[in-house]
């Protein structure tokens, strides 16, 4: 008994004793230059990752360890520092996934406080959320980078990336814009990990005080953010992702040929992940509207089981709020469906699209057994371009380019099967002719294989043999 | 170097003799307020500056003396012509044809004049790969056609699309339930060794780290890598993920990668890593190497550990870079970890010439131990660094007191024997390093 108290002791000591040994690499007392205090942090980081995932070390990191990294990876004085510390919360991250999963669970059958004990006061969040965070009220500029972010701080970051210039014609600008992006992606990856193992309970127990808990949840119930905002500023930065230039290694016209080797490098290297980074910023903002979009459905269940409460708060689902705005502002819409893969959730923002201007036929009374709700809302809208009346009196509502971009991309999420029919049986001989499935390929694509097609003179014969198709197929 | 030194220190004297004059007189200044005072200080503070400014100019000029390098090599120089991305049979593709010989084609009115644009809007568009996986075939000109736009297209638009084609018709290793899909033309190892050295990359597993540097002066507009460099690693991982039992390459079963080329491959994202102007893709190469690892059967890997970390222990140079090859293997896994302590091992064998081959004992270390104080303390850090990879990146080094016990001297002497005064370069670092790995070791024990 005594022994086993002890050796508990000297657990602990020791690994305050790895603490205080890692953390005393950054300590920065005595002269030191800039590059001393680089290489000081480059040596943290490695010690950090010897300590901790090269050799086994069973618990995560401390707390305070893990500030230090999130503050070097903030800092992001060189983009060395800037990719190693990303790299090493990410991989830290996978390597200790901090929600105790076991915990929460029971905690919620026994009618705890799930929250307690999921944000364990020990493990450290890169979010700084709930009631807590509240009572703080310093300005988002004069927050230390080693603070977690709280809502305020996040939409903020979500602005800065879509607001970043459209040309990089500065160095700071470039390395500003890669720490704001490798930080989002970072913490999408947080939220969604989170929301993930909350979800997986969620879908056993049904209780949906688990995922109002959630990261996510309390992050877009705050009141100090603007929530229509954020999304705007999301589908921006998925606008914007759509008309990458090439930034080589020479189009950074101020950055161009520093005699000096090393300078050089320095200047170069950023402007060469630019483009990599906005394209995984982009695949973290669709996992954000994503997660958010899997929220908002719990929550609906929720409300029809009457299990939520005046806390939970009144916000619009994001999905009304993307589809307004792609309703809104069609240069949207291209980019947008251009972008978005997941396919669940695009069908549903194609389809609540139409909604917006078609009739809604009342569905569930006609379902057969073998279709899911989704495949009847579908066909409805399918149906209702049957008839040249109808389709003329959606071409007035929706422009006859907006409904093909649309219906265009709902085939290609929903392998449609009567797009590629002819392929499936016919896999030797490729032949296409006297095939109806080859009628919409074309029609979605010109002879620029560009999927906007219409052009007036046309447009009229296309939707005639889409309109043809359909009726042969739907049900 | 010396000679500077003294200069600095001279001056120093000098100005801090008038300084403290400046000080005495200042102090009487407030009471004897006349103009003759006034000039007198007004020149020696004159002075004062000239000799700030004498004294900064000579830190300066110690500084790029005795400047700390720093880890790096051009990986690439200068590009060579790309093969064009235009191929004349891809008009003739049987997909395009089925297309102008449709019926209903003369509504579109497309041609196979127009049919190298009209694909480029449908693998855009993404509906190439969804053609391609419905029909469950990809035609021999149709995948040549989309690779040489992934790797050598200067389109960000159409060689991002390109990869995606790739990578969304390769199955995951997950994606069980998928159907098989032959593809007739499948990259092999000379496609893409040949993009790199397209891209103007220089060093092949045949060349010496050190043969680099004297050659690296590449023309600044042709210099490599172009952007495509992303979509080769990325492809280079879908290889390596593919589940490839289920693929039909050439009417075959067949392996993407094989051991072999994996083994290369491996070797040369290493290298990537010594590239600053990649620093920024780091997390693809991280992605990349792990997925490469990870093609190896258990019984293929060890071998493979131990020539590709003898390979590169022999080419590198022994200066930071072998350090940054050490340390870019992430250590997250059992290979990995395996990799990283077995470079770190092959890397002192050489440093401690190559007699010691064969014998993974104590001697090495002693050997390091008995090296001079006043030795360089650059080297000696790598040293450390190394031993310290070496050592703890592997699981059955617990089970060699000796060795750890040398090491522990080691450490020791290094920590203690160091003077914190000691203002040579890089022997505070060796100095903390040491002590802080101590730390750890004692604590270590302890438990």
């Amino acid at each position: 008994m005594e022994r086993s108290r002890g050796i508990k002791n000297n657990n602990n000591n020791s690994s305050r004793g790895i603490e205080e040994n890692i953390m005393a690499i950054l300590d920065a007392s005595g002269v030191k230059e800039a590059r001393d205090a680089d290489d000081d942090r480059l040596a943290f980081l490695e010690a950090v990752r010897a300590a901790f995932l090269v050799v086994e070390a069973g618990s995560p990191p401390p707390r305070k360890i893990f500030e230090a990294i999130f503050e070097i990876l903030r800092d992001g004085t060189s983009l060395e520092l800037t990719m190693a510390s990303f790299q090493l919360l990410t991989e830290l991250d996978k390597h200790y996934p901090n929600m105790n999963l076991s915990n929460s669970d029971t905690s919620e059958l026994t009618g705890g406080r799930g929250s307690e004990s999921i944000a364990d006061r020990e493990t450290w969040s890169p979010f700084a959320l709930g009631p807590e965070s509240a009572h703080s009220e310093r300005e988002a500029t004069s927050k230390n980078s080693a603070d977690p972010i709280d809502s305020s701080g996040f939409s903020f970051l979500i602005q800065n990336i879509a607001q970043a210039p459209e040309e990089m014609k500065c160095l700071k600008y470039v390395k500003k814009s890669l720490v704001d992006m490798l930080l989002f992606k970072y913490l999408v990856n947080v939220l969604e990990r989170d929301f993930f193992h909350r979800n997986i309970i969620h879908k056993e127990t049904r209780n949906w005080f688990l995922l109002r808990e959630s990261l996510l949840s309390m992050l877009l119930g705050s009141r100090r953010v603007s929530y229509k905002n954020l999304v705007k500023d999301c589908l921006s930065i998925i606008s914007r992702c759509s008309h990458q230039t090439d930034v080589g290694l020479h189009s950074i016209p101020s950055l161009e040929r520093s005699s000096d080797r090393v300078v050089h490098d320095v200047e170069v290297a950023p402007a060469v992940a630019l483009l990599e980074l906005q394209k995984e910023t982009c695949v973290a903002v669709q996992n954000l509207f994503v997660l958010n979009m899997e929220l908002d459905k719990a929550k609906k269940l929720a409300e029809t089981q009457g299990c939520t409460s005046r806390a939970d708060g009144v916000r619009t689902p994001v999905i009304e709020i993307i589809v307004d705005e792609l309703a809104y502002n069609e240069d949207l819409l291209f980019p947008f469906l251009q972008a978005f893969s997941e396919s669940r959730w695009k069908i549903e923002i194609i389809l609540q699209y139409f909604w917006k201007y078609l009739p809604k036929p009342s569905v569930r009374t006609r379902r057969s057994r073998n279709t899911s709700v989704e495949d009847e809302t579908f066909n409805a809208v399918l149906r209702s371009f049957s008839s040249d009346s109808s389709v003329r009196s959606i071409i007035k509502k929706i422009s006859a380019e907006t409904a093909q971009l649309l219906l265009a991309h709902s085939f290609q999420v929903r392998d449609f099967p009567l797009v590629f029919s002819y392929i499936k049986y016919n896999p030797i001989k490729n032949t296409l002719t006297n095939s109806r499935a080859q009628v919409v390929l074309i029609t979605v694509t010109d002879s620029c294989g560009q999927i906007r097609l219409i052009n007036s003179s046309n447009y009229k014969l296309q939707l005639h043999c889409m309109h043809e198709i359909w009726l042969s197929n739907i049900p | 170097m010396m000679k500077k030194v003294e200069d600095l220190n001279l001056l120093y004297h000098d100005a801090f003799k008038t300084k403290r004059k400046c000080k005495s007189n200042s102090l009487k200044a407030p009471i004897h307020l006349d103009d003759e005072e006034d000039i007198d200080q007004n020149s020696k503070e004159a002075l004062l500056s000239h000799f700030v400014d004498e004294c900064q100019k000579q830190v300066q000029g110690i500084k790029t003396d005795d400047e700390i390098p720093l880890w790096g090599l051009r990986v690439f120089g200068n590009q060579k012509s790309f093969p064009t991305s235009v191929l004349p049979e891809i008009q003739s593709c049987k997909l395009l044809q089925s297309f102008v010989n449709n019926d209903l084609n003369s509504g579109v009115e497309l041609s196979v004049e127009k049919g190298q644009v009209f694909l480029e809007g449908l693998l855009i568009n993404g509906w190439l790969a969804r053609l391609a996986l419905t029909g469950a075939h990809v035609e021999k000109s149709i995948a040549r056609w989309v690779f040489n736009l992934m790797l050598y297209s200067s389109n960000e638009e159409l060689r991002a699309a390109a990869c995606d084609f790739w990578c969304s018709i390769l199955p995951l290793k997950d994606e069980v339930d998928r159907n098989p899909i032959r593809i007739d033309w499948f990259p092999g190892f000379p496609e893409l060794k040949g993009a790199l050295e397209a891209y103007g990359f220089l060093l092949d597993s045949s060349v010496d780290f050190s043969s680099l540097a004297a050659k690296n002066i590449a023309n600044p507009d042709s210099e490599g890598p172009p952007q495509n460099i992303r979509f080769w690693v990325k492809f280079l991982i879908a290889c390596c993920q593919a589940r490839y039992v289920n693929i039909l390459i050439e009417s075959q079963i067949s392996t993407i990668i094989s051991s072999s080329v994996a083994e290369k491959f491996l070797g040369v994202i290493i290298c990537l890593f010594l590239e600053r102007r990649l620093q920024g893709l780091s997390f693809l190469l991280y992605e990349c190497m792990l997925s490469i690892i990870s093609v190896f059967a258990d019984e293929e890997w060890s071998t493979c550990c131990e020539k590709l970390a003898k390979s590169l222990a022999r080419r590198t140079k022994k200066d930071l870079n072998c350090l940054r090859l050490v340390e870019c293997i992430s250590g997250v896994n059992p290979r990995s970890k395996q990799l990283r302590s077995e470079l770190a091992f092959q890397i002192l064998v050489i440093c401690f010439n190559s007699k010691l081959m064969d014998i993974r004992n104590s001697r090495l270390l002693i050997s390091i131990n008995v090296k001079e104080k006043d030795c360089d303390f650059l080297l000696m850090y790598i040293y450390l660094a190394l031993t310290e990879n070496w050592l703890f990146s592997n699981p059955l080094m617990e089970e060699k007191p000796l060795i750890l016990e040398i090491w522990g001297v080691y450490l020791r002497n290094c920590s203690c024997q160091i003077t914190s005064t000691d203002m040579r370069s890089y022997a505070s670092k060796v100095r903390n390093k040491a002590s802080y790995l101590l730390q750890s070791t004692h604590r270590k024990d302890k438990e």
